[in-house]
C-alpha cells in the first residue's frame, strides 16, 4: 500500500467534502435549516458552468480555466440564493419552522433536479480541464494537477471565508446569529440579509465543490446527491455548527474514505463510513465539537 | 418640541398581543430625551409586552410608536422580529428579561456586537473603555467566552452590550430578575450611574423600592394599561423648574 | 319646544300661574332630536365569542342519554350528545364528531371503484390503486414515528426494502410461501429497527434525521453493488406472490387492489390503537422541547418512543414482506433519495399527526405520480411544486386549513377590535365576554350614546339658565340634563350638607352604603341654596364633560 496516494487522497476529498460539510454546518446553526437542497445547488453549479462554457465555445470566445471556477462558484452562489428566498425567507419565523424548511428545501431539490434533467436531458455532461496536465513529484508523493489544484483552491477559498467570518463584521454577524438569533435581532442584525448572505457564501462553497468534484466525475442532474450525503454524515461527525469540528471530522471521514478504497473496497467506504459516524456520535451527541467547546452549554 | 425637552419616544393608543390574545390595551406613553423611567407592575401585566411592542417583537400590534420622530410601529401582524433590527437602528436598545446572550463569542466580541451601527463599530474602542468604567468586574473577563460567566456578570455583558449600542432610548427589562439582592441592587446602581445625555432609559421592574427616588418618574402597569403617573421624584421635580 | 327658527327662546308654559319670581322666557338652543343625533350610531359593532354550528337531529326524549358502546372496549360508535333545545325544549341530539362517518364514506368509495373504472385505464389505475394502498399502510406506520413517537427517522422505506428483500431471498432460495412473507418481514423490521433505533436514544432531532438519510443511501449503494440482492437485473424478483397466474389478468388487478385496501385498514387499526391508548397518551404529554416537564411528571417518555419506533419497525417489517409477495420480489428504488421525497411529501401534504392526513397525502402524490405516468419528469415537478406550496402556507398541511383559518380569524378579529379608538364607558370586547350579565353591555353602550348627546346639549345659556333658577320649570336642554344627572346612582353622588340653615351649605358626596357617612367633596361654603344646587350642578357638567 502506497502510504503517499493515501494520504493524498484522503486530502482531495477531506477538502472537497470539507467544504460542503462547513456550509452544511454553518446554515444549520446559523438559519436552522437543514439543507437538503445541496444536490440541486451542486447540479445547478456543474450545468451553469457547462452552459456558459457551451456558449462561449458557440461563440468561439476562449474562457480562461479559472474562469470555469468562478462562474461555478457564482451558479452556486446564485441557488443559494434561490433555496434561502425560496425555504428561509417566506417561513423563518413561522411555527414548526426547521421541520417545513427541511422539507422545502428537499421539495426545491426534487423540482431542481428533475428539472435540470428534464431541460438538459439524462446524458452526462463535462467541464473543460482547469488545473492542465501537469504533476509535481516530492519524496515519493505524486501530485497531479487534479488533486493539487483542488486543494489549494479550496484551502484558498475556505481560509479566506474562515477569515472573513472571523474577522468581519459581518462575519460577526453571522457567528451571532449562530450562537442566538433572537439576541441577534435584538442588537439590530437583520435574520433575513444575514440569511441572504449565509446561503449565498455556502453555495459558492458548493459551486466550487461541484467544480472541482466534476474534474474526475461528470457533471449530471444527480451528480449531487453522494456529495450531500458525504457533507451532511462529515457535519454530523464534527458536530453542526462548529467549523472546527467540521474540518477535523472530514479529514477523519477523508482518511477513512481512502484507507478503506485502498484496502477493503470502494462499495464498503460508506459502510464503514458510517459505523464510524455512529461510534463517534453514540460516545459524542453534538460530535467532535462536543469534545472541542466546552462553553457551548447554556 | 415647545418646551425645549425633546421628545425620544411617543406611543399612542398602543395594542399589542399574540394571536386572539390581546396584552396591550391602548396606551399612551411619551419619554422625554434625559429622563429616566421606571415602569412597575405585577408579572403578566403587559410590562415586557410593552418593550418587546416598541421593538417590533409581538404577534401583532395596531398603533404609532414614533422613535426620535420616525415612525416605527403602525399596523403589523407579520411574524414577530421582522422589523427588529430596523427599530434597532432607529436607537432602540433592548436588553430583555433574562439574558440574551450569545454563548460562544467572548465578552470582547459580545461587546463589539452590540455597537452594530456603523458610527458605533467605528467607535467602539472608546466606547468599551467607558463601560468598563460602569461594570469594572467585566475587565477582567474580556477574553472569556459568555458562556461561562455567573448570572450577574451575564447581566453586565447584557447591559454593557445594549450600552455600547447608538442608542437613545434604553429599555431595561427587569434588570434585577434572578439575581442576588445584593447583586441586584449594584446592577440597578450601575444603571442609575450611567450618564444619559441626551437618551432616555425606561426600566421595567416588579420591586417598586429599588426605583424609588431613584427614576424621574413611575408609572404603573395594570393589565395592559399604564395607570396614573406616581411620584414624581425630586430629582424629577427640579428638573422641571430648572 | 316651540318653532326652530334662529330665534329659539323658550317660553314657561306655568307661567302666570306661579310665583312671580319664575322666569318666564330664556333664550335656548334650538331642538334637537336625539336620535338623529351626529355621530350616534357611529360604533361599529363586532362579533364576539364563536358559534359553532352543528345540525341538531330531532330525538326520542326519553333515550337522550342513551349511547351505544362496542365490544370489547367502551369506546362510542359516534360521539352523539343529546340535549334539550333551551328555547323550545325539544328534545335533540348533536353528533360532535363527524370523522368516522367521513371515513366509512372514504372506504365505501374505496371499495366502490371498480364500479366507476373504465376498461381503458383499468390497468394504471389498479396499479395506482394498489400502491396506494401499500404506500397508505407505509405512511401511516412512518406517521406513528414522526408524529407520535417524535423521532425524525428517515429511514421508513429502508425498513421497508430491507424486509422485502430479506423475505423475497427467502422465498427464492428456500422457497417460502407466500403467505409466510410478511411474518418474516417482521423480525427483519425487528432487528433493522433495533439497528436504527440505537442512534435515536442518544441524538435528537434533526441530527438523526441526516444519519437516517445516510444510512438509507448505505442501504440503496450496498443492494445496487450487491450480487446476491440482484445488482445485475436491477432488483431482486422471483418470489413468490399471493396472486396465483391462473386468474385472468383483470382479476390478478383486483386481488392486488384488495388485499392492499385490506393492509392499508390492519395499518389504520394499529395507529389508532398505539396512538390513541396508553402510548400515545404518554408520548402527547412528551412534545417536543418539553421532555424534561414530562420527565419531572414520571413519564419515561423515551422507553415509550423506542416501544413505539420498535412497533412500528415490525408493522413496516410486516409491509415489507406485503410487499416482496404483491410485486414478486423488491427493486432498489424503495431505498432511493426520490422515494423518501415522496414520502415525506405525502405526510407534509396531508398534514402530520394524523391518520386522515397520511391517506389522504398518499393518495394525492400516489395519484400524481402513479396516474399520470405520462408527464415523465413533469409529474416529480408537479409534486414538488404542490410540496413546496403546502409546505410554505400551510402550518399543518391539508388537514391543518381549518385550525390555521381559525387561528388566523381570531388573530384579525383581536387586531380589529384594537382598531377601535371610541371607547368611553363602554365595554371593550374582552370585558364584555367576561360579564355574565350581557344586558350591562347595552346599558353600557346605550349610557355612552347618551353622554355624548348630552354633552352637546351644555351650553353657556344652559348654565346661566340654572343659575338664575335651580329649581322649577327649565328649557327642554336642561330638562334633559337634570333629568339623567338625578339617575345616577347612590355611590358618588353629590348631596348637599346643611351646615347652618339658610347660611351655610357644602357639597358632599353619598357613599352609597347604608351607615356610612357621606365624605367631602369641597371647601366651598355656599350661602344660599340656590347656590348650592348650581354648585352641585356644575359640579356634574364637569363630570359630564369629563367621562
Amino acid at each position: 500500500m502506497d502510504i503517499g496516494i493515501i494520504a493524498v487522497n484522503a486530502l482531495t476529498l477531506a477538502c472537497i467534502y470539507g467544504m460542503l460539510a462547513i456550509g452544511i454546518s454553518i446554515t444549520w446553526s446559523s438559519l436552522g435549516l437543514v439543507n437538503l437542497a445541496y444536490g440541486f445547488m451542486f447540479a445547478f453549479a456543474g450545468y451553469g458552468a457547462w452552459q456558459i462554457n457551451a456558449w462561449c465555445s458557440a461563440a468561439h470566445l476562449a474562457l480562461p480555466p479559472v474562469a470555469t471556477l468562478a462562474i461555478g462558484v457564482l451558479c452556486g452562489a446564485l441557488a443559494g440564493l434561490l433555496v434561502c428566498a425560496l425555504a428561509f425567507i417566506p417561513i423563518h419565523d413561522k411555527p414548526n419552522f426547521t421541520m417545513r424548511g427541511m422539507v422545502a428545501t428537499i421539495a426545491i431539490d426534487l423540482i431542481g433536479t428533475q428539472g435540470l434533467l428534464w431541460y438538459f436531458g439524462p446524458r452526462a455532461k463535462s467541464l473543460p480541464e482547469i488545473f492542465g496536465y501537469w504533476q509535481i513529484e516530492y519524496g515519493g508523493i505524486v501530485l497531479t494537477a487534479n488533486t493539487a489544484g483542488a486543494i489549494g483552491s479550496s484551502i484558498l477559498l475556505l481560509g479566506a471565508v474562515l477569515l472573513w467570518m472571523k474577522s468581519s463584521r459581518r462575519g460577526l454577524e453571522i457567528r451571532a446569529m449562530m450562537m442566538n438569533p433572537h439576541a441577534a435581532s435584538l442588537v439590530g442584525i437583520g435574520v433575513r440579509r444575514t440569511g441572504l448572505y449565509v446561503m449565498a457564501l455556502t453555495g459558492g462553497l458548493a459551486g466550487l465543490a461541484a467544480v472541482l468534484l466534476s474534474q474526475t466525475y461528470y457533471v449530471s442532474p444527480f451528480a449531487g446527491f453522494t456529495p450531500l450525503i458525504k457533507g451532511v454524515s462529515i457535519a454530523l461527525c464534527g458536530g453542526l455548527g462548529s467549523v472546527a469540528g467540521a474540518v477535523i471530522a472530514a479529514v477523519i471521514l477523508g482518511i477513512n474514505e481512502a484507507v478503506t478504497a485502498a484496502t477493503i473496497g470502494g462499495q464498503y467506504v460508506l459502510i464503514t463510513q458510517f459505523a464510524l459516524i455512529i461510534a463517534i456520535i453514540v460516545v459524542r451527541p453534538r460530535g467532535i465539537a462536543g469534545i472541542l467547546d466546552r462553553a457551548r452549554e447554556a | 418640541m415647545a418646551d425645549g425637552v425633546q421628545e425620544i419616544l411617543r406611543v399612542t393608543s398602543l395594542s399589542a398581543g399574540y394571536g386572539a390574545l390581546r396584552i396591550l390595551h391602548d396606551l399612551d406613553l411619551t419619554v422625554l430625551a434625559g429622563e429616566r423611567l421606571g415602569i412597575v407592575g405585577l408579572n403578566g401585566h403587559g410590562k415586557s409586552t410593552l418593550f418587546l411592542a416598541i421593538a417590533g417583537l409581538t404577534g401583532w400590534q395596531r398603533g404609532s410608536i414614533l422613535l426620535n420622530g420616525h415612525e416605527v410601529g403602525g399596523t403589523r401582524s407579520q411574524g414577530p422580529g421582522r422589523y427588529t433590527h430596523r427599530v434597532v437602528r432607529r436607537g432602540l436598545a433592548l436588553m430583555p428579561q433574562g439574558d440574551e446572550i450569545f454563548h460562544g463569542l467572548t465578552v470582547e466580541e459580545h461587546l463589539d456586537s452590540g455597537a452594530f451601527t456603523p458610527r458605533a463599530w467605528r467607535e467602539r474602542k472608546p466606547r468599551k473603555a467607558r463601560i468598563l468604567e460602569i461594570f469594572p468586574p467585566l475587565a477582567k473577563l474580556m477574553a472569556v467566552p459568555v458562556g461561562r460567566l455567573s448570572g450577574g456578570e451575564r447581566r453586565m455583558v447584557c447591559l454593557g452590550r445594549g450600552l455600547m449600542a447608538d442608542a437613545s432610548l434604553f429599555l431595561v427589562d427587569e434588570p434585577s430578575l434572578g439575581l442576588a439582592p445584593k447583586i441586584g441592587r449594584s446592577v440597578m446602581q450601575a444603571l442609575m450611574n450611567i450618564e444619559l445625555g441626551g437618551a432616555a432609559m425606561v426600566i421595567a421592574e416588579q420591586n417598586v423600592s429599588l426605583l424609588e427616588g431613584r427614576v424621574d418618574r413611575i408609572i404603573g402597569m395594570h393589565v395592559g394599561k399604564l395607570k396614573g403617573e406616581a411620584s414624581v421624584s425630586l430629582s424629577g421635580a427640579a428638573r422641571a423648574q430648572g | 319646544m316651540e318653532n326652530e327658527q334662529a330665534s329659539a327662546r323658550w317660553r314657561n308654559p306655568l307661567k302666570g300661574w306661579q310665583p312671580a319670581r319664575e322666569v318666564d322666557e330664556v333664550p335656548t338652543d334650538p331642538w334637537r332630536n336625539p336620535v338623529h343625533a351626529p355621530g350616534r350610531y357611529t360604533v361599529k359593532l363586532f362579533a364576539i365569542g364563536r358559534l359553532r354550528f352543528f345540525h341538531k337531529f330531532r330525538a326520542h326524549g326519553k333515550r337522550l342519554w342513551h349511547r351505544t358502546r362496542y365490544w370489547p372496549t367502551r369506546r362510542r360508535v359516534l360521539d352523539v350528545r343529546g340535549g334539550y333545545n333551551p328555547k323550545t325544549l325539544a328534545a335533540e341530539k348533536t353528533i360532535r364528531d363527524k370523522r368516522p362517518l367521513y371515513w366509512l364514506t372514504a372506504f365505501a368509495c374505496l371499495l366502490a371503484l371498480p364500479l366507476a373504472v373504465p376498461d381503458s385505464a383499468a390497468n394504471t389505475l389498479y396499479t395506482a390503486a394498489a400502491i396506494f394502498g401499500i404506500y397508505g399502510a407505509i405512511n401511516l406506520c412512518w406517521m406513528l414515528i414522526i408524529g407520535t413517537a417524535g423521532v425524525s427517522s428517515l429511514a421508513t422505506y429502508s425498513v421497508v426494502g430491507a424486509a422485502a428483500y430479506g423475505s423475497a431471498y427467502c422465498s427464492i432460495h428456500f422457497g417460502m410461501p407466500w403467505w409466510a412473507l410478511p411474518f418474516i418481514g417482521v423480525p427483519i423490521g425487528l432487528v433493522f429497527g433495533l439497528i436504527i433505533a440505537l442512534p435515536a436514544t442518544r441524538l435528537d432531532g434533526f441530527y438523526y434525521a441526516l444519519l437516517t438519510l445516510g444510512l438509507n443511501e448505505l442501504c440503496r449503494t450496498y443492494v445496487l453493488q450487491s450480487k446476491v440482492f440482484g445488482s445485475a437485473t436491477g432488483g431482486l424478483y422471483g418470489a413468490q406472490s399471493y396472486i396465483p397466474d391462473s386468474l385472468s389478468a383483470d382479476g390478478q388487478l383486483l386481488l392486488g387492489y384488495y388485499a392492499s385496501l385490506v393492509l392499508l385498514v390492519m395499518a389504520l387499526a394499529l395507529y389508532r390503537t398505539i396512538n390513541g391508548r396508553r402510548l400515545g397518551r404518554i408520548l402527547r404529554m412528551a412534545p417536543e422541547q418539553k421532555e424534561a416537564f414530562a420527565e419531572a411528571c414520571g413519564i419515561d417518555y423515551r422507553r415509550a418512543r423506542i416501544q413505539v419506533f420498535l412497533l412500528s419497525s415490525m408493522a413496516l417489517g410486516f409491509i415489507g414482506g406485503f410487499y416482496a409477495a404483491h410485486f414478486r420480489g423488491a427493486s432498489p428504488s424503495l431505498f432511493s433519495i426520490d422515494t423518501v421525497a415522496l414520502g415525506l411529501a405525502m405526510l407534509m401534504i396531508g398534514g402530520m399527526q394524523r391518520a386522515e392526513g397520511a391517506v389522504l397525502g398518499t393518495f394525492i402524490v400516489v395519484g400524481l405520480h402513479h396516474g399520470l405516468v405520462g408527464l415523465g419528469p413533469l409529474r416529480l415537478i408537479l409534486i414538488g411544486v404542490i410540496m413546496l406550496a403546502v409546505v410554505l402556507f400551510l402550518r399543518g398541511g391539508l388537514f391543518g386549513i381549518k385550525p390555521q383559518f381559525r387561528a388566523w380569524r381570531d388573530k384579525k378579529k383581536s387586531e380589529n377590535r384594537s382598531t377601535r379608538s371610541v371607547k368611553g364607558g363602554e365595554m371593550l370586547p374582552e370585558e364584555a365576554t367576561e360579564t355574565f350579565d350581557k344586558d350591562e353591555i347595552y346599558r353600557r353602550r346605550f349610557d355612552k350614546q347618551q353622554r355624548d348627546f348630552l354633552k352637546t346639549l351644555v351650553t353657556a345659556q344652559v348654565i346661566e339658565e340654572h343659575r338664575r333658577q335651580p329649581l322649577g320649570q327649565h328649557s327642554e336642554a336642561l330638562e334633559r340634563l337634570l333629568m339623567y344627572f338625578r339617575r345616577h346612582p347612590q355611590q358618588d353622588k353629590y348631596a348637599i350638607e346643611v351646615l347652618e340653615p339658610f347660611k351655610a351649605y357644602r357639597i358632599v358626596a353619598l357613599s352609597g352604603h347604608r351607615g356610612v357617612a357621606p365624605h367631602d367633596v369641597e371647601e366651598k361654603i355656599y350661602a344660599s341654596t340656590d347656590d348650592a344646587y348650581h354648585g352641585v350642578f356644575m359640579r356634574r357638567v364637569q363630570d359630564l364633560l369629563e367621562s
